[in-house]
């Protein structure tokens, strides 16, 4: 079977897998042209989409099965997001570095002229566990239990004491120099320092901390302003860091995408692989549904919270993706879900049993 | 049981059939409403065979077009059986509903 046609359902035909091509590819080309009319060159584009859903769903086999698809749907919807993370990760490496000290104390004296910050030091990493970067060493102590610490790393430093000018009006300075110097200036929070101890509670009289959040080009800039301090305390934080390069929304998109589908197809393999009396079949339905718990449930978790947080207050620029999956708080969750995943594969790469044929190809036997 | 699968089960009940054809003979079933695509049959097919409903009966070569033939196999007819009986006494239920309803046109 030639022509336009026979060879553009072929083209078709591969949404389905090799083995199905190969024992029902002819019989399924010879229905397709028997129903197309004879000047027809094209698959319509209602038949094409129609091959492709359904060359997908012969990918999972277990055509008996009604529960097959959401089960690859979640693998492929997760592990494309996981997939993003690490390449939203790898495209953070393409962010300016962070501004030297010279040129921080710069940017400090446009902003609050005349005032003395100290503490300012080049940072030593664009992303650090616990103030310093991320070791083999120290990657223990983030698996178990410490993963919240990894965060963006900044540069910056703080006023101990009584500021040049009182705390009121240091705010109001800082807005009017950061606009003037180019600065987007975003809309002030005003937090309580502490809670009300306890009746009788005016809290009016509790200290208050006010929050400047800026941004000019690719630098973020955050400062803290203190109502109340004493000679040995902080009045005033200010720092910079970097906001997301745009390297990161491209390389996320494609690494979700690629992921999804990678996932999907290993997801269709491991499936048909196990489908009939594989030895190993039970075995890989429990470490789907551990793999899939320990992926999921640190997502659903820490998705709504960061929206919350994102949505509490302004953010010139947003968290990075994997802290929207709860990483690397839940590293470890993550971890076990790789090795039950892994555990997974192995046991469907397993030989099944002579007798073992799917059921999918009884059919076409 | 869903109409395609009906239609499908239907269609195969007297005599085996290839892929087109069932698709052709669905649609006299149905009056050319239901025209079922390549890909959704084969999907339902394989789904049926799982299910051990139908069977592959033989194959044939026309004019170098392979085509597989299939039939019901004893299960997917009692299934048939009783999905028809279940239809017919919803249909004679609601028929004696409309003719009180509407006495000349039910």
């Amino acid at each position: 079977m030639a022509g336009p046609l026979a060879r553009r359902y072929r083209r078709l035909l591969l949404a389905y897998p090799r083995a199905y091509r190969r024992s029902r590819g002819e019989e399924l080309l010879s229905a397709l042209l028997d129903a197309a009319l004879p000047e027809r060159t094209r698959p319509t584009a209602q038949e094409a989409a129609d091959l492709i859903r359904h060359g997908l769903r012969a990918r999972l086999g277990r055509p008996a099965s009604r529960t097959v698809v959401v089960w690859a749907v979640l693998s492929a919807i997760i592990s494309g997001l996981f997939i993003a993370g690490f390449a939203t990760r790898a495209a953070w490496e393409t962010a300016r570095p962070l501004p030297k000290t010279a040129e921080v104390r710069t940017m400090l004296a446009q902003i609050l002229p005349g005032q003395e910050f100290t503490g300012i030091e080049d940072p030593q990493a664009m992303f650090v566990f616990n103030g310093q970067p991320l070791t083999w060493d120290t990657a223990n102590d983030l698996l178990w239990g410490d993963g919240g610490e990894y965060a963006q790393s900044g540069i910056g430093g703080s006023v101990n004491g009584a500021p040049v000018i009182p705390p009121q009006d240091t705010v109001e300075l800082a807005q009017h120099n950061l606009r003037a110097h180019g600065w987007t200036v975003y809309p002030t929070m005003t937090h309580n320092m502490y809670g009300c101890a306890g009746p009788p509670c005016d809290p009016a009289t509790i200290p208050k901390s006010t929050t400047i959040l800026a941004r000019r080009s690719d630098t973020r800039f955050s400062m803290e302003v203190h109502s109340q301090y004493r000679s040995d305390t902080t009045s005033i934080t200010a720092g910079f860091t970097r906001t997301t390069p745009w390297a990161v929304y491209p390389l996320g998109l494609t690494g979700g995408i690629l992921g999804a589908v990678v996932a999907f197809l290993i997801f269709g393999w491991a499936s048909r692989r196990t489908e009939g009396r594989h030895p190993a079949g039970a075995a890989v339905k429990k470490l789907l549904c551990v793999t899939l718990f320990f992926w999921w449930a640190p997502t659903l978790y820490a998705v709504p919270w960061t929206a919350r947080h994102h949505l509490d207050e302004p953010h010139p620029s947003w968290h990075p993706m994997w802290e929207w999956l709860g990483q690397p708080t839940f590293s470890l969750l993550f971890l076990i879900g790789c090795g039950s995943a892994l555990l997974g594969l192995a046991a469907a790469a397993t030989e099944p049993r002579p007798d073992g044929e799917p059921l999918s190809t009884v059919a076409s036997s | 049981m869903r109409e395609p699968t009906f239609l499908i089960l239907t269609a195969l009940a007297n005599e085996s059939r290839h892929g087109y054809g069932i698709v052709q003979e669905i649609q006299v079933l149905s009056a050319g409403r239901v025209r079922l695509l390549t890909g959704t049959l084969y999907t339902a097919l394989d789904r049926l065979a799982a299910e051990g409903l139908v069977e592959h009966d033989r194959e044939e070569v026309v004019d170098g077009r392979l085509r597989r033939y299939y039939r019901l196999t004893a299960e997917g007819l009692a299934l048939l059986t009783a999905e028809t009986a279940r239809l017919r006494q919803l249909t004679t239920a609601a028929e004696a509903r409309l003719r009180s309803v509407h006495p000349r046109t039910a």
